[in-house]
């Protein structure tokens, strides 16, 4: 009897074992991958191109330089395209974020929901946060699973729910589709607090700097106002030490002089 | 001076025609002077009651908490409201909760930028103020009570202008896209129940929703509100001193928690205090005050900082680096509100500081205050609050930080450059009057007010010029007369009383038929409609009218301008009249 109790513990504790080998990873390590896989943890340069499709406006180009430095939570922002917005900046040091005016030659302060450029972009998109500091898994409301597999075309992928745990993010819920080899993202949705789909992104092209990945080719698609579409592309990309004077008030009135 | 009299009047009618050509020229110059006079007073009207108002409120408190992004939220609204209630004094007329937000609507296959603005349809309102906001925000379809209702999902009701826009009808559905208070992106339904008219261009991308609608969707709690907006009988006389008064009330206590701290198996209760430690000298001034046991003092007062009596940490077992719990009751909730908190410091407890006291950095400390606020007035019977004479008092964080007064618009955000560049993690409260607040609005009622009078002045020069001239016709006529009259014993005084006299009686009768006439006016004019279409100038129509506001004070000021005006005039020719010898006048012939 003792014998036959052993034997079902035993292959009870096997099967377990086998059925967690085989299991998909968490939500929360397909976070951590995340967030691992693209952590720049020095100084950035890049160029950032958006092309900005609406359906009532036509295709608008917005061309700037980021700089980034995250040891004192700095960033600038120096506009390069379209002819109007060219000179203009935005300079993020700490809790403080003003946003320059060349023809005026004025620094406003204003707040993390400003649009850069008048793209649909806005500073807080800059910012580096973490995913696992502002969103948790959550489960699926249909099937119950944390996590699901699915194929994006020919891609094997995990599909997983995230929903904010701070109220300062922009979206309060998204959904994941990360890839099962690399676990690299490849579409992301949005959702409002009402659970309405607001956007899609795909992440279609990444570049590998200093051993992690940047994606620099990203479209999102507005499904709110259908037709309406933003292709960011990243180039350019420094990893390089910045200097201390480019993330001042100064660098920024010396490029429009 | 009743012979004076007799003989001015008399004069007067001698001459009917010029005097009555004169009085015509004069009554229109009155008529013009007292339609300007009235459709300027119109024009603050429509400023002071019918876009200040909704714009800003003749006074306003504006909450408002800085975490990157400026939050527009009051968590105690119903000791907010009773404050201000209690000190904004009689000349309040109405005071409501002021909550808006700029969305992206989508109707009919069209997109539109508008403002969601909430009202209160369930309370009831001031006569005055019901008819004012008729006057601005009409109805041609729907009613204003459907908002209330429940069986509809989130009632609005649009101006025609923008339903037009939208392609949208009564019953059709609006979708829209918006940022929350948070920042969070939010969508939502609105049914349209109600189509305005509204001849202010500025307030045609206006929809209004119920109020509890509206902040549920921005994610207020129902504990919580927005700014506070008044609207005042009198604005232009008691706005200044009405907000002065709240502004004197709104002074904050110290911020506190009165928790109990648990680590592990041990628990004890303490007071949570904040210290300003973003502002150096104050930081400074808690590093001179504490006296450290355990930890480094750069630790302790770093954005992380939490300060720890010894007492306390004895109790508990802490040393720096541990993690404690602090759980309490919150003054809204039900549910008992925790947080974690990593100590850094443990200090020697004295008479100042208090025994079970733990003191945390503002940046940590008011972020879990105001999400689950305690109920301080029942806490700070339990709670230990440093003397007023505790050398690091100055240092301390208060419920909120009250924004001094500012005097105009300039000032005001200079203070909230000020508050920014401190980079204080307290709830700020800013109490402005609508010189502040609207000031652009107001400098737009000064530069059509100084463009009327311009206008008017010129007019009247005009005018003048012709009273002149006829009175040297005047008396150039009757010189002869005025030697006989002379001769036979009248003063010189009397002469010049006589002119003056007639130039007063013809000036009041044509300033009495000038005032009906502009009533006149006033009726022809506010009958004609203009279509103004998107013209900006649609602000100074209401209902599609021009809108006078006469008043008597206006009026009386007015004719005793003309008056005054009239009489100096008079008085020159008057006085050359008088110095004429009686000899010389009667020996003069034309």
């Amino acid at each position: 009897m003792i014998k036959t109790i052993y034997l079902l513990i035993g292959t009870s504790v096997i099967l377990a074992f086998t059925a967690g080998a085989l299991a998909n990873p968490s939500a929360y390590s397909l976070m951590k991958k995340i967030e691992d896989l693209q952590e720049l943890t020095t100084d950035v340069r890049a160029r950032v191109d958006l092309t900005q499709t609406k359906t009532d406006q036509g295709t608008k180009n917005i061309n700037m330089l980021y700089y980034r430095r995250d040891s004192d939570d700095s960033f600038l922002i120096v506009m390069i395209a379209p002819e109007t917005e060219k000179g203009n900046g935005y300079l993020r040091m700490g809790d403080n974020f003003w946003m320059y005016r060349c023809n005026t030659r004025t620094f406003q302060h204003v707040n993390r929901d400003e649009s850069i450029g008048g793209s649909d972009a806005h500073a807080d998109d800059f910012e580096k946060r973490k995913l696992t500091q502002l969103y948790e898994p959550a489960k699926d409301p249909v099937s119950g699973a944390s996590v699901s597999e699915e194929k994006l075309g020919a891609i094997a992928v995990y599909k997983f729910r995230v929903t904010a745990k701070v109220n300062d993010v922009d979206y309060p819920l998204k959904v994941y589709w990360v890839r099962q080899d690399n676990g690299l993202p490849l579409k992301e949705q949005s959702f409002s607090k009402s659970g309405t789909l607001m956007q899609t992104a795909y992440f279609m092209n990444y570049t590998i700097v200093d051993g992690r990945y940047v994606p620099v080719k990203q479209l999102y698609i507005d499904e709110f106002e259908k037709g309406n579409r933003t292709l960011v592309e990243i180039s350019g990309i420094s990893t390089q030490r910045l200097d201390n004077a480019i993330f001042t008030k100064a660098y920024l009135e010396n490029l429009s002089k | 001076m009743k012979f004076l009299l007799m003989i001015s009047f008399r004069n007067l009618s001698r001459q009917k025609r010029r005097n009555l050509f004169l009085g015509s020229a004069m009554a229109f110059g009155v008529m013009i002077m007292v339609l300007a006079n009235s459709f300027s007073h119109g024009i603050s009207d429509i400023l002071f009651n019918k876009i200040v108002v909704y714009v800003a409120g003749h006074v306003s408190v504006i909450p408002g908490e800085g975490r990157g992004r400026h939050l527009a939220i009051f968590r105690d609204k119903e000791r907010l409201e009773k404050i201000v209630k209690k000190n904004a004094g009689d000349s309040v007329i109405d005071m409501d909760e002021g909550v808006g937000i700029f969305l992206r609507a989508i109707g009919n296959g069209r997109t539109e930028n508008m403002v969601l603005v909430g009202i209160n349809t369930g309370r009831t309102y001031d006569e005055k103020l019901l008819k004012e906001f008729d006057e601005s925000f009409h109805l041609i379809e729907g009613d204003y009570r459907q908002l209330r209702s429940r069986a509809i999902e989130n009632p609005v009701i649009l101006s025609k202008e923008k339903a037009e826009l939208l392609n949208v009808k009564r019953n059709d559905i609006i979708r829209i896209r918006f940022r929350n208070i948070f920042g969070q992106t939010q969508s939502g339904r609105l049914t349209v129940t109600g189509i305005m008219s509204n001849d202010n261009t500025f307030m045609q991308g206006v929809m209004f929703v119920e109020l509890e609608n509206l902040k549920g969707m921005m994610g207020y709690r129902p504990w919580e509100c927005g700014s506070i907006q008044l609207t005042l009988r009198d604005p232009q006389r008691d706005a200044v001193a009405v907000a002065d008064r709240i502004h004197a009330a709104l002074v904050p206590g110290p911020a506190f928690i009165r928790a109990t701290v648990t680590r592990g198996a041990s628990r004890a209760g303490a007071t949570v205090l904040p210290f300003m430690g973003n502002d150096e000298k104050k930081k400074k001034l808690m590093a001179d005050s504490f006296r450290l046991v355990k930890g480094s003092m750069s630790d302790a007062l770093s954005k992380d900082g939490v300060l720890m009596s010894a007492t306390l940490a004895r109790a508990l077992g802490v040393r720096p680096g541990s993690t404690v719990e602090f759980r309490f009751r919150p003054k809204y909730e039900k549910e008992e509100a925790s947080f974690s908190a990593e100590v850094s410091g443990i200090f020697a407890p004295d008479k100042w500081t208090g025994s079970e006291t733990v003191y945390m950095h503002e940046a940590l400390f008011y972020p879990r205050f105001y999400e689950s606020l305690p109920d301080l007035a029942a806490d700070a019977r339990r709670a230990f609050i440093p003397a007023a004479g505790a050398p690091f008092k100055g240092a301390l964080g208060t419920e909120w930080e009250l924004v001094a007064r500012a005097r105009t618009t300039d000032d005001a955000k200079k203070n909230m450059r000020d508050i920014t560049r401190r980079r204080v993690k307290a709830a700020t409260i800013q109490v402005g009057s609508m010189y502040e607040t609207a000031s652009d609005v107001l400098k737009l009622e000064g530069v059509l007010n100084l463009i009327t009078l311009t206008a008017v002045l010129v007019l009247f020069f005009i005018i003048l010029i012709g009273v002149i001239n006829t009175l040297r016709m005047t008396i150039r006529e009757r010189t002869r007369e005025i030697g006989t009259i002379r001769a036979i014993g009248m003063q010189r005084r009397d002469v010049r009383r006589i002119f003056i006299l007639e130039t007063a009686f013809l000036t009041l009768f044509a300033s009495i038929a000038g005032v009906i006439l502009a009533f006149i006016a006033m009726g022809v004019l506010s009958l004609i409609p203009f279509n103004v279409g998107d013209n900006p100038m649609g602000i100074l129509l209401v209902r599609q009218h021009l809108h006078f506001l006469p008043t008597v004070g206006g009026i009386l000021g007015n004719i005793a301008l003309i008056m005054v005006i009239a009489v100096v005039t008079a008085f020159f020719p008057a006085r050359r009249a008088a110095n004429l010898s009686s000899a010389e006048a009667l020996r003069h012939f034309e």
